[in-house]
This record gives C-alpha cells, structure tokens and sequence, in this order.
C-alpha cells in the first residue's frame, strides 16, 4: 500500500470499516511511514475532539416538551377505541403545532410561545399538564441514563434512609424523608437503597435517589410539586395514590406524587405497570394494592 | 387513517435518540436557533403523519433527517432570499439540563470552550462540507445514509467528509492535542 491508498483508506480505518488483508496492508504501511502515522495521528485528534464537543447543540427542553406532548396526544388517541374520534384527536394536536410551526419564521419567539399556549389551553383540555408531565419524565430518563453511564456519581453512598435522609437534610429546598427498607418474611431483600446526590430541575435542587435489585439498577428523581408535574400514561391507583406508566427509550418510568413532592421512579424493567410494581412489592404487606 | 401503535411508538423513541442530532443539523442549515427549532418542529409533525407508509424495512434515520432538509431546501426556495446569518450562541443559557451539573467547574470551563471553538470551526466550513459532519459526527449516519439524505454517491460523501475534516483540522490545529487524548474507540481493535 503506498501513500495514496493509506491516505483513502484513513476515514474507513477510522470508522472501523478496514477489515481483513486491507487492514493487514494499511497497518504495514503506517509502521513504515510515519508521515502517514502523523496524518492518522491528526485524525485521531480530530474525531477526538469532535467527539468530546457532543452534543454540538441541545435540543431546548421546551422543544422536547412540546414535540413529546404532541406524540402522547397522539399515543393516547391510537389507544383509544373509536378510529373516527382518534384522527381527529390527533388531527387537532398536529394542526396546533403545524399552526404554531408555519408562522414561526416571522414572527418573534414569544409571540409564538404565547400563540402556542393559548392554542393549546383553549383547544387541548390539559395540554399543558401534559407538557410538563412530559418535561418532567424526559429529565428523569435523561439522569437515569446519565446515571447508569457513571456522568452523575453518587454523592452519598449508604444503604440505609436515615443517613441519606440526614445527608440531604437542608440541601434542597423541600422536605424529604426517605421511609425504611422493606423486606420479605424471609428477610431477603429484593431492593436495596445504594445512595443518592443532588440534581437540577427546572433551576431547582432535587435528588436523585439510587436502588438496586440483583440485576437493576433503579432511579428515583424527587422534586418539589411546584416545578415538576405528573400526568399522563397509563394510570393504576394504589394506596390512595395514582401512578402514571410509560414506557419508551428503553426505560419505564413511573411517576407520581404526594405531599407536594413530585416522583419519577426509571428503570428497564419490561411489563404491565403493575408487574413494575410487584418486582419490589410483590413479598410485601402491600402487595394487594398493586395486583388488580 | 390509522396508526399502527409499534410504528408510532417505535417512532418515539427514534426521534427521542436523534433530537440533538436533528437540531443540530437543523441549526447547521439554518443557522439560526429559532428556524432550527421549527424545521425540527415541523419534521417531527411530517413524520408522526406519515409513519403509517413507512416500509418495514425503511432507514428511519435517514428517512428524517431527508424530510429535515427537504423543508429547509423548501423554505429557501420559497423566500428566494439568503439565510441570514445571526449570532448562535446568544441563548447558550436555555440548553443547560440537569446533566451538566454533574461536571466540575474546570471540566465545564473546558468543555464549553472546546465546543465553541469547533462550532466556530464547523461554521467556517463551506454547507456542503458542514452538513457531512454534523451528519456523519453528530447524527450517526453512514456514508450510505448520507448519501441518501443528500441524494449523491456515497464516494462524493466520503471525498466531502476528507475534505472538511482536512479543513477543520487546520482550523482547530490550536486544539488538537495528540496522541494522549486518543479514545480506545478510536485506535485499532
């Protein structure tokens, strides 16, 4: 392989793409030519950096939000039983945002933001719940995955609620405490608190507290009531409270709330809302509550 | 008309794993942050309205990433007038999330700088040398789904990709620190 030929096949090297004899001559060639190896070293710091400058852009939470309230509009409508009454559900949630869509490019930002919410007050009952709800359930899949890819690492480690519950103590700007482990009779645990660390939500401190099963790892963000909405998916009521389901992205989340703390329970859990439920619950006291 | 759930569904989670990818993209033909949200706006709409055609065996990706720019090309053929061309980084602020916080100070500081100076960087390119990097490094396409989004030979894409990657290297010589900040990803396996 002369220089030439090393020179195209850099970029296939570089996506993995060079296989067998010419993978053979092209590592031949760099041992023998180090301007060559100068060149690939460059590409190599290139994709480098262009790697760690990820993502170039941030997608707006706002954007995501609406987008992501437009397809649970729509996920909604297709569950739904009358085909007629779905299209123009769905129908109705798509000309909002095609209305919204179309004028943008003349119109400032705000005004379209405004004309957007109002749209959606007067014609989608609850959209704006549902918008937040969406927000809320995005963040929380958005720190589980960085969670499980070790960007956010535990600040406090301990299996036991009350020295989390001490360690969080005045750090956010609501009250939390974590209740005690709950075991089987036999005393086996089949969830275990691992620790938790502080995370931002909507400008506000929240928490994110970890769990694990032999084989899971759980996440469970908690925020104040006031920034954080719950709303949407698939409902099941247990215990005087109502847990909304969703799954997608991999992951299931659960949210709900109670005493003005909003909760997002994440994890890859597969199954019916209530199976979710029951891999923690199902040797407890409470397990009735979610078997309906 | 009726949607089938799984497309529908399946859809979801596509455009959840690609949004960044798209706006960037979106930005990048744009070239401004508020048309860039409407193209994305506006391709995640088309794409919820035609899911029902899609094949089984259709390349989502680069299925949206087409109407994206079949949009844009759209737009400008309808104002007949050059993108104007405004400040990007005017409202870093609102693309903060949650996840950032998990960085040190001096890990943000330095990320920050480095992604604004390859944007500067990529901004510099020519279009047609930008949309093949964002579409190769930031949207996870393949020659071959390049090629379909732009319509030309897959060869044309990789010749482009040379080029622009010789270009930004020159102009991020400045930042460009070898061989130590190689990636195992990267180097031979």
């Amino acid at each position: 392989m002369n220089c030439d030929e090393c020179s195209l096949n850099r970029l296939l090297y570089l996506d993995g793409a060079l296989i067998g004899q010419k993978l053979e001559d092209f590592r031949e060639h760099l041992a023998d030519c180090s301007l060559c190896r100068e060149h690939l070293e460059g590409e190599l710091a290139l994709s480098c950096l262009l790697r760690e400058a990820r993502p170039l852009y941030l997608a707006p939470q706002a954007l995501r939000a609406r987008i992501s309230a437009a397809a649970t509009e729509h996920a909604t409508a297709v569950s739904q039983a009358s085909v007629c009454s779905h299209e123009t559900r769905l129908q109705n949630v798509m000309r909002s945002l095609r209305d919204v869509a179309l004028p943008a490019f003349s119109l400032k930002p705000l005004a379209v933001m405004t004309l957007f919410l109002v749209l959606s007050l007067v014609f989608i009952p609850g959209a704006l719940q549902r918008v937040r709800a969406a927000g809320y359930v995005e963040a929380a899949t958005q720190i589980h995955r960085s969670y499980l890819n070790g960007v956010l690492p535990l600040q406090c480690r301990s299996r036991s609620p009350e020295a989390i519950t001490a360690w969080l103590a005045g750090k956010t700007p609501f009250h939390f405490q974590l209740p005690a482990s709950q075991s089987a009779p036999n005393g086996k645990a089949f969830y275990w608190l691992t620790g938790a660390r502080l995370v931002s939500y909507k400008g506000s401190s929240a928490v994110l507290v970890a769990y694990e099963t032999p084989t899971e790892k759980i996440s469970l963000l908690i925020a104040s009531s006031r920034s954080a909405v719950v709303a949407g998916g698939a409902e099941v009521r247990a215990g005087g409270l109502t847990f909304h389901y969703r799954s997608g992205a991999n992951f299931e989340v659960i949210t709900w709330s109670n005493h003005g703390l909003a909760y997002a329970l994440v994890s890859s859990l597969t199954g019916s809302p209530q199976h979710s439920c029951l891999v923690c619950h199902q040797n407890m006291s409470d397990q009735n509550l979610f078997e309906h | 008309m009726t949607f089938p759930r799984e497309k529908s569904h399946f859809l979801s989670e596509v455009l959840d794993e690609l949004f960044d990818g798209l706006y960037a993209y979106a930005i990048v033909l744009s070239r401004d942050r508020t048309e860039a949200e409407d193209l994305v706006q506006e391709t995640c709409v088309r794409a919820v309205q035609a899911v029902e055609n899609l094949r089984p065996d259709s390349n989502v990706k680069s299925w949206l990433f087409t109407i994206l720019r079949n949009i844009w090309l759209n737009q400008v053929r309808q104002r007949r007038t050059a993108p104007k061309i405004v400040e990007l980084d005017a409202d870093e602020s609102t693309a903060q999330i949650a996840v950032e916080t998990s960085k040190d100070p001096y890990a943000l500081y330095v990320s920050k700088v480095e992604r604004e100076q390859v944007r500067e960087a990529i901004q510099q390119l020519s279009g047609q040398f930008r949309e093949v990097i964002v579409l190769r490094e930031y949207g996870d396409l393949s020659y071959q789904e390049i090629a379909s989004v732009l319509s030309c030979p897959a060869g044309t894409v990789m010749s482009r990709l040379g080029r622009a990657r010789s270009k930004l290297r020159s102009l991020l010589s400045g930042s460009l620190r070898t061989p130590d900040r190689r990636t195992k990803g990267a180097t031979e396996s």
